[in-house]
């Protein structure tokens, strides 16, 4: 029964839940390091995981399907960052306004534009390509670990390590990083701060497109009401979890991908599902705490 | 001459603007704007998906008014909003996000559930109370997690309760379709509770019952709680200014996680509610999301216990003519989710518009 369990499909199941978190995760971390929080990551998921599909289904294209999630994304991001840098808003009640928004507008617009209730799917839709490396074929475990996933899982990879470039290499990286932490620094220097938050929260609008582009197109194409599913919200537990740093974010993002996978095994064996379902939350929560009694612990060594 | 009646207009109106803006009344004017326009935007989207809406807010509200037992299913409606609203919103005032309204609704229903199946033989009169209590312990018990989480070890509460909302719902799931399952018949479903608690109907037709008057109860109760004590007072001060609170000797953690465990104990008096009064049983989808709605009524209302009873009963009508609205005009009810979030976002930049506008007006406060 272990090996029913734990086998090489629980990497690669692991690898693939954990992309959408690391996505969005990437794009949360740029947000915090500016020094905001984003609650609305799900409803910027869930909004491009929709227009990914809109995208993808009138123009046949994956590609334009991933544009239309950015695009979609972003234009979320910008009501975010206007109403809560701007206008100065509380940044949960404008999240949650956009979660509520998000929600809302996806399931309206399924209706109003298709005529379907819960879920929508057609062949009409282009999937995302699934990509499969010639050497690492030749080797069994290796070829059921890494190959023959959706494009997103490897471009994921490669932004972890951009994003960090980005952050802790070039000044856009230090601006944003200083927004969050020492606005008066960058101020006096000439450098909007609020320039700053604006630009990370695109940014994050980019990445969230990209996550749920990944949703809707990366294996099955169809679009279903809630699709995110709290994802966006362990995103951002993943991003606390990593005190804002991509390769900490990436590895929490793994943690919470392994705990759905591994609920998504032990399916198979038996266990009511509902318990199954319960573990990436309940691990999420766990994982809060650890990490709430490490900074307290830190803070009283210091 | 038109332009001297167009720069008399917008002298009238600027001063009709500057007159809202000192009122006293300022955020009640606001409100009423910001309904407004959403209800505007919401015509405009009616209007872009080929629809009158004169006509699709006309059958709006004949759905949620038209026919005695349209008004008593609005009314119905109201009760769980009012409950989760207020569950919401005194947590919310103590500064403590409970998103977990949803899930400690869940748990607060299956206790009275269990207990309204269990003990069959006791009167009404005991039984009744019981199931409710049993609902506010649950419901208050879920809510101290996350409460205790953010005060001892300061935990983000927003994601915890979003993540035990999940918990809950799914817990409960597994609670009735195996060992609470039915003996007979439905599947998802408890056994029906003792005839003893459950409770009277009103109107043919509704699932209106006597749940208004607890509901109404627990609105004075809070009302009383959160504008006339020292509590109350308490939680404000906590919610707006934590340290100035320590400086007045007000243990912030304290009145925080008081306030959740109030918060949700309402909660899942909501559920009890429900349970008791609409369905007799517990049900695998009880809630079509009031914990939810409960939240976007406290946003909008800014936590006021009076204001959330008047926001619930006009979020009420929206959901039950809003069904009627679609049948009659195919445009999806899912409209009123957006008119929602329209509304708190116009309400939450009440800060950003109130300093925009006062800068340009050379403004006599702007470092606001």
């Amino acid at each position: 029964m272990f090996e029913d369990v734990f086998n090489v499909l629980l990497i690669q199941t692991t690898i693939r839940t954990a992309t959408p978190l690391i996505l969005a995760g990437l794009g949360g971390l740029l947000t915090m390091q500016a020094g905001i929080l984003n609650i609305g990551m799900e409803g910027m998921m869930l909004t491009g995981a929709f227009f990914a599909v809109i995208g993808s289904y009138y123009t046949g294209s994956a590609l334009m399907g991933v544009l239309s999630a950015v695009a979609a994304s972003c234009v979320i991001a910008l009501i975010f960052s206007l109403f809560v840098i701007t206008l100065k808003s509380d940044e949960f009640i404008i999240g949650i306004a956009i979660n509520i928004l998000a929600a809302g507008l996806t399931v309206f617009l399924l209706r109003s534009m298709f005529g379907v209730k819960g879920a929508f799917s057609s062949p009409q839709i282009a999937p995302l390509p699934t990509l499969s490396f010639p050497l690492i074929d030749k080797i069994r475990v290796l070829d059921g670990i890494f190959n023959n996933h959706s494009i997103f899982i490897y471009i994921s990879w490669i932004l972890v390590i951009l994003v960090y470039i980005l952050l802790y290499h070039t000044s856009l990286g230090m601006w944003i990083r200083a927004a969050g932490e020492f606005p008066e620094a960058i101020e006096t220097a000439g450098v909007s701060a609020n320039r700053m938050k604006h630009i990370s929260s695109l940014l994050c609008g980019v990445f969230t497109g990209f996550a749920g582009a990944h949703l809707s197109l990366g294996y099955l194409t169809l679009f279903t009401e809630n699709m995110s599913a709290g994802r966006g919200f362990i995103a951002l537990a993943a991003v606390i979890f990593g005190s804002a740093n991509p390769v900490k974010a990436f590895g929490a993002a793994m943690l919470f991908g392994f705990a759905d996978a591994l609920g998504i095994r032990l399916q198979g064996v038996g266990i009511p599902s509902q318990f199954t379902l319960m573990i990436p939350y309940v691990i999420t929560v766990i994982a809060l705490w650890v990490v709430a009694k490490r900074a307290i612990k830190r803070g009283k060594a210091a | 001459m038109l332009l001297q009646g167009w720069k008399g207009m917008k002298a009238v109106l600027n001063s009709l603007l500057n007159k809202m803006l000192e009122s006293r009344f300022s955020r009640i004017y606001l409100l009423i704007f910001s309904i407004f326009l959403a209800l505007l935007l919401g015509a405009v989207i009616i209007l872009i998906n080929g629809e009158n809406p004169f006509f699709a807010y006309g059958a709006l509200l004949k759905g949620a008014f038209g026919a005695k037992y349209k008004f008593a299913s609005t009314l119905a409606k109201m009760v769980p909003l009012t409950l989760a609203s207020l569950a919401t919103a005194a947590a919310f005032r103590a500064g403590i996000f409970n998103i977990g309204v949803e899930g400690q609704l869940y748990l607060g229903a299956f206790a009275a559930a269990w207990v309204g199946f269990t003990y069959t033989s006791l009167p009404w009169f005991i039984l009744i109370p019981l199931c409710f209590i049993a609902g506010a312990v649950a419901g208050g018990a879920y809510a101290f997690i996350p409460g205790l989480l953010k005060v001892r070890y300061k935990v983000d509460e927003v994601i915890t309760t979003i993540m035990l909302n999940s918990v809950a719902i799914l817990f409960t799931d597994y609670l009735v379709n195996y060992p609470f399952a039915a003996a007979k018949g439905k599947m998802g479903a408890t056994d029906m509770i003792a005839e003893a608690a459950q409770l009277d109907r009103f109107v043919q037709f509704s699932k209106f019952n006597s749940s208004i008057f607890y509901m109404i109860g627990i609105a004075i109760l809070m009302y009383y709680l959160m504008q006339k004590t020292s509590v109350g007072y308490n939680w404000k001060m906590v919610g707006e200014n934590p340290q100035f609170a320590r400086y007045g000797g007000v243990n912030a953690g304290k009145q925080m996680l008081v306030a959740m465990i109030v918060s949700g104990m309402i909660a899942g008096v909501a559920g009890g509610a429900e349970v008791l009064g609409v369905h007799y049983r517990f049900l695998q989808r009880l809630s079509p999301g009031y914990g939810f709605d409960g939240i976007t009524v406290a946003l909008i209302v800014q936590n006021n216990p009076l204001g959330a009873v008047f926001m619930s009963f006009f979020f009420a009508v929206l959901k039950t003519g809003g069904v009627a609205m679609e049948q009659a005009t195919k445009i999806p009810y899912e409209l009123i989710s957006v008119i929602q979030a329209i509304i708190i976002l116009f309400i939450a930049a009440e800060r950003g518009f109130h300093y925009y506008l006062v800068r340009r007006k050379g403004g006599l406060r702007a470092n606001v």
